[in-house]
Parts: structure tokens; C-alpha cells; sequence
């Protein structure tokens, strides 16, 4: 699992990757990248994101 | 696999001003940037002050320059306003589509090579050390090898970051910011900022391009839990000017406002501009920061060239003469975007009902105490936010 990018909201502007503290965020000119590896889900970028563009999967409960 | 005296990554107003910069002093260099077109998308304001060439020449084409500013309006919460026309406010808004791309032709005019659509991927080492740059170029893997490898990558600076370079931007010190180019926006020649709640811990901004057209925007704390288009959104439909502005471009990013790294150079790297977190705290504005250092950064590059010595060490000249022009200037911005942060809307009221515009000019400056003992004799409440500037 890992954080989710909606596209049609994202302005490709790069905020998300310049805070991920694990960089498991890449823009390619129109795309962000996650590389599911790396990313921890701390939610840091999700913040961050002007376009609210981002968020984290729900924890299924039980 | 290509070879160069030094390869950047990033061909904003750093990594261009430092290509030129590096070709013109015999380097070869080859600048990279993802992007297919250079200075798009724009993530920028586009305002920059008119002595942003620190004293060299560099005569910019009519059509990098959108409009010409006279001065800067301030707006507390409550409407009113401070103008400021001193000689630090007076400059233009760019059109930074076409001045990046300018900056990108003065390179190549001075022997640098240029490649857009080319992606950086990682550090290229050999024996331990950084050797050059790993890249994906139109598709295809390449290696370009380097003794200098230079981080003109902007906030994202993950090379920066491989390097050892503290340039992971946190929560508190960025601002996360949206911005719509609009059209039937009346305007002065006059930046406009608005403070206070509208924009928590940040600003709403107004920079007229033209007699109808602005770049009106927002940053807030990247911790204030805000949502900056929401916000800006907000303020728009609140103001009766806004009523017939229609949106022509969408613009966003995030910026540091925070202290610059605390090492811009390892052996074989430099950090420059907006990747080394050269930006002023208080308005967020790095384009003149940003091509300042890059200059700085290619006379000491030059200088290491010709000795065959990228260590640590001599590149590092270029930090303590950076620090030296700029450190204690942003030190003070800083510790004023601390306060600034603190002020509730009243605060902001009061503030700008009781002082003109000298004093704001000395804040503005660094010249805090004389407005601190003013504004604290009429609102002592304030006192405990402000005692900061006294230090
Ligand atoms: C919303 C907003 C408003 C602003 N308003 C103003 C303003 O009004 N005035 C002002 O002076 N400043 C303003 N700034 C700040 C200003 O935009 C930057 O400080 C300035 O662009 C810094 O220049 P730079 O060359 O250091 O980096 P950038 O201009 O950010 O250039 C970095 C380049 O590196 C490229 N890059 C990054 N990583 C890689 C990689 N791995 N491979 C290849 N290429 C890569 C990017 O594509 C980009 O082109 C604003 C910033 C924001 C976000
Ligand atoms: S959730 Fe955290 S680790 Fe995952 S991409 Fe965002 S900032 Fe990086
Ligand atoms: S911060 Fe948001 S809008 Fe910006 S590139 Fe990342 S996902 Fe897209």
C-alpha cells in the first residue's frame, strides 16, 4: 500500500516529492510516481499538497 | 556515456545563470531539466525586485517582463493599507515562461549545452565519490560524467539530498501555495499582500501583469492544516474587485521559508538556489537569490577547475562568500516571519493602523526596535510575540 494521487486534481507542481522524507515520490513532467517501496505512508505529503491531490489508503479495520 | 567539466541538474534561473556563468569562465557544461518546455509549468509569483542583477549587466528583453512595479500595498485584515515605493519594492512581474527560457539561451549563447526532457536519477559514483549524474534522457538511460556535479533542482533536490545535503523541506518552514494567472482584475502598478486569517501563517498576494490581469495567489503553513486553493477560493468570492476575474492559468508549489541548508557543498557537489533553500522567509521570493548564488558558485567552480580540486574544501568558498552576502539579511527575515506568524487579525489591525510607512520600511529592513517599542507602548499584549525582535 501506499499514498494515492488523484489526477485529475494534480497541477504537477512537485510539493509532494519535495517533502517526502523517504523519496518515494517522482514527477515525470505530468505524472507523479510513487514507488510503493519506499513510501512509509506517513501522510507528510498529503499535507503538503496544494491541490489536495493526495491521500492515504483506509486502514481496513478488524 | 557523455563527459563535462560540470553537469546541472535543473535549468531554472540557478542552473541556467550558472551554465552561463561556468561556460563564459571555459567550463564545459551541460544543463539538464526534466521539463520538455523550460519554465513551464510555472510554480512562481513571478515578482522580483529591480536591482535583482546585483549590479552586472544583464539587460533583460522587453518580453520577459510582464509589467514594471512602482511600490508594494500592505492590507491589514480590516482594509487598511501602508504603501511602500522605497527603491527595495520598486521592480517587475516577469513573465518566467520566457525569462527561464531567456536564461537558458544566454547558456547556450555562451557554449553551454542544453537538455530539456532529461531526468536525473541518481548520483553516478566512482570509487565512493560523486562522478556525475544517472539519467533518463528522451527515454533512454544515459550517464553523464562530471568531477562537479551541481543541484539546481529547486525544492524537489533529491541529488541534493543523495549528496548529504539537508535540503528535505519539513511542514513548518514551507508555505504550500495556489495561484490563478486571472483577467478582469483592475490594477495598479503596485504589488498587493494581504495578511491575517485569510491565509493562515502566509499571505494573499496580487501582482498585476498588466492593467487587467494579475497573478493573484496564496501561500499558507505547510503545518497550519490549511487548504490554500479552498482559502483562495474564498477570498476571491469575498472581494467585490474579483467579481468578473476569470482564470487563465492555474499555478501552485511549495517554498521554503525557512533557514537555508546548513551545507551547501560536499566533494564533487554544489547546491545552488532554491534546492539550497536560498529563499527570503518572509515573502517566499528566490529568483534573485537564486542567480546571485549561481554566480557566486561559478567563479569558485571555475577557480577549482583550473586547479583540477573539486574537494569539499574549495568549493567551499563559495558557501562562506554566499553566507557572507546573504546570512545575516535572511537571519532577520526569518526571525520576523516567527512573529509575523504569532500575530492574530487584530494584531494585524492594530500593527498597521498605528505605524506608516517608515516604520514599516525599517521592518521590513531589520531595523526592528523602533517599531517594536512603538507598537508595544500602544498594545502590550504584543509584547510577548515581539520580544524576539529585541534579542
Ligand atoms: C507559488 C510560488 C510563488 C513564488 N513567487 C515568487 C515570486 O514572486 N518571486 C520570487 O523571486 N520567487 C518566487 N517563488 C520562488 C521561486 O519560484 C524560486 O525560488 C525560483 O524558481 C528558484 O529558482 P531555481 O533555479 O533555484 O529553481 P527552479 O526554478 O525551481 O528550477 C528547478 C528546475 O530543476 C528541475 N529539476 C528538478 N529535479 C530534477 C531532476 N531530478 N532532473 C532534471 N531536472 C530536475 C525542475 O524541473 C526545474 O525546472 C515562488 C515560489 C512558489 C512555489
Ligand atoms: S505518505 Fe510519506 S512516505 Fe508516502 S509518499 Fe507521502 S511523504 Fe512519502
Ligand atoms: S503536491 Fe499535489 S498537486 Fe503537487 S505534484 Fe504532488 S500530488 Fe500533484
Amino acid at each position: 500500500m501506499a499514498v494515492r494521487v488523484d489526477g485529475s486534481k494534480c497541477v504537477y507542481c512537485a510539493g509532494c516529492v519535495s517533502v517526502c522524507p523517504f523519496l518515494a515520490l517522482t514527477l515525470n513532467e505530468v505524472k507523479i510516481i510513487v514507488d510503493e517501496k519506499k513510501c512509509t505512508e506517513c501522510g507528510t505529503c498529503v499535507k503538503a499538497c496544494p491541490a489536495k491531490a493526495l491521500s492515504l489508503p483506509k486502514k481496513i479495520s478488524g | 556515456m557523455e563527459e563535462y567539466d560540470a553537469v546541472v541538474v535543473g535549468a531554472g534561473p540557478a542552473g541556467t545563470t550558472f551554465a552561463a556563468e561556468a561556460a563564459s569562465r571555459g567550463m564545459s557544461v551541460v544543463v539538464i531539466d526534466k521539463k520538455k518546455e523550460l519554465g513551464s509549468p510555472v510554480r512562481c509569483g513571478e515578482g522580483i525586485g529591480i536591482d535583482f542583477s546585483s549590479g552586472r549587466k544583464l539587460e533583460l528583453p522587453r518580453s520577459c517582463i510582464a509589467s514594471d512595479i512602482e511600490g508594494a500595498l500592505m492590507f491589514s485584515p480590516n482594509g487598511k493599507s501602508i504603501k511602500l515605493t522605497t527603491p527595495q519594492t520598486k521592480g517587475h512581474v516577469l513573465e518566467r515562461k520566457i525569462f527561464d527560457k531567456f536564461l537558458a539561451m544566454e547558456a547556450g549563447r555562451k557554449g553551454a549545452h542544453i537538455l530539456p526532457r532529461t531526468m536525473a536519477t541518481g548520483l553516478l559514483k566512482e570509487n565512493g565519490k560523486i562522478a556525475g549524474v544517472k539519467a533518463v534522457s528522451f527515454g533512454e538511460e544515459i550517464e553523464f560524467k562530471a568531477p562537479l556535479v551541481v543541484s539546481a533542482e529547486g525544492m524537489e533536490a533529491k541529488l541534493a539530498r543523495e549528496a548529504g545535503i539537508d535540503a528535505l523541506a519539513t511542514l513548518y518552514d514551507v508555505d504550500t501555495c495556489y495561484e490563478y494567472e486571472m483577467v478582469n482584475v483592475p490594477c495598479e502598478p503596485f504589488i498587493e499582500i494581504y495578511f491575517g486569517s485569510a491565509a493562515p501563517r502566509g499571505y494573499v498576494w496580487v501582482f498585476p501583469k498588466g492593467k487587467d490581469v494579475a497573478n493573484v495567489g496564496i501561500g499558507v503553513g505547510g503545518s497550519s492544516g490549511a487548504d490554500p486553493k479552498k482559502c483562495l477560493d474564498e477570498w476571491i468570492a469575498r472581494n467585490p474587485r474579483m467579481k468578473k476575474a476569470e482564470i487563465i492559468e492555474v499555478k501552485a508549489g511549495i517554498i521554503s521559508v525557512g533557514a537555508p541548508v546548513k551545507k551547501m557543498v560536499a566533494d564533487n557537489f554544489m547546491a545552488v538556489g532554491t534546492s539550497a533553500h536560498q529563499v527570503d522567509p518572509v515573502h517566499g521570493g528566490g529568483i534573485a537569490l537564486a542567480m546571485k548564488a549561481a554566480r557566486i558558485a561559478a567563479e569558485v567552480a571555475a577557480k577549482a577547475h583550473s586547479a583540477r580540486d573539486f574537494s569539499e574544501k574549495t568549493l567551499s568558498a563559495y558557501e562562506t562568500q554566499w553566507r557572507a552576502a546573504e546570512s545575516r539579511k535572511l537571519e532577520k527575515r526569518l526571525l520576523l516571519r516567527k512573529v509575523l506568524e504569532k500575530l492574530s487579525d487584530d494584531d494585524f489591525n492594530a500593527v498597521i493602523g498605528m505605524i506608516d510607512s517608515q516604520d514599516l520600511e525599517k521592518l521590513l529592513s531589520g531595523d526592528f526596535k523602533p517599531i517594536v517599542t512603538k507598537v508595544v507602548a500602544k498594545r502590550p499584549s504584543i509584547l510577548k510575540v515581539a520580544t524576539a525582535l529585541l534579542g
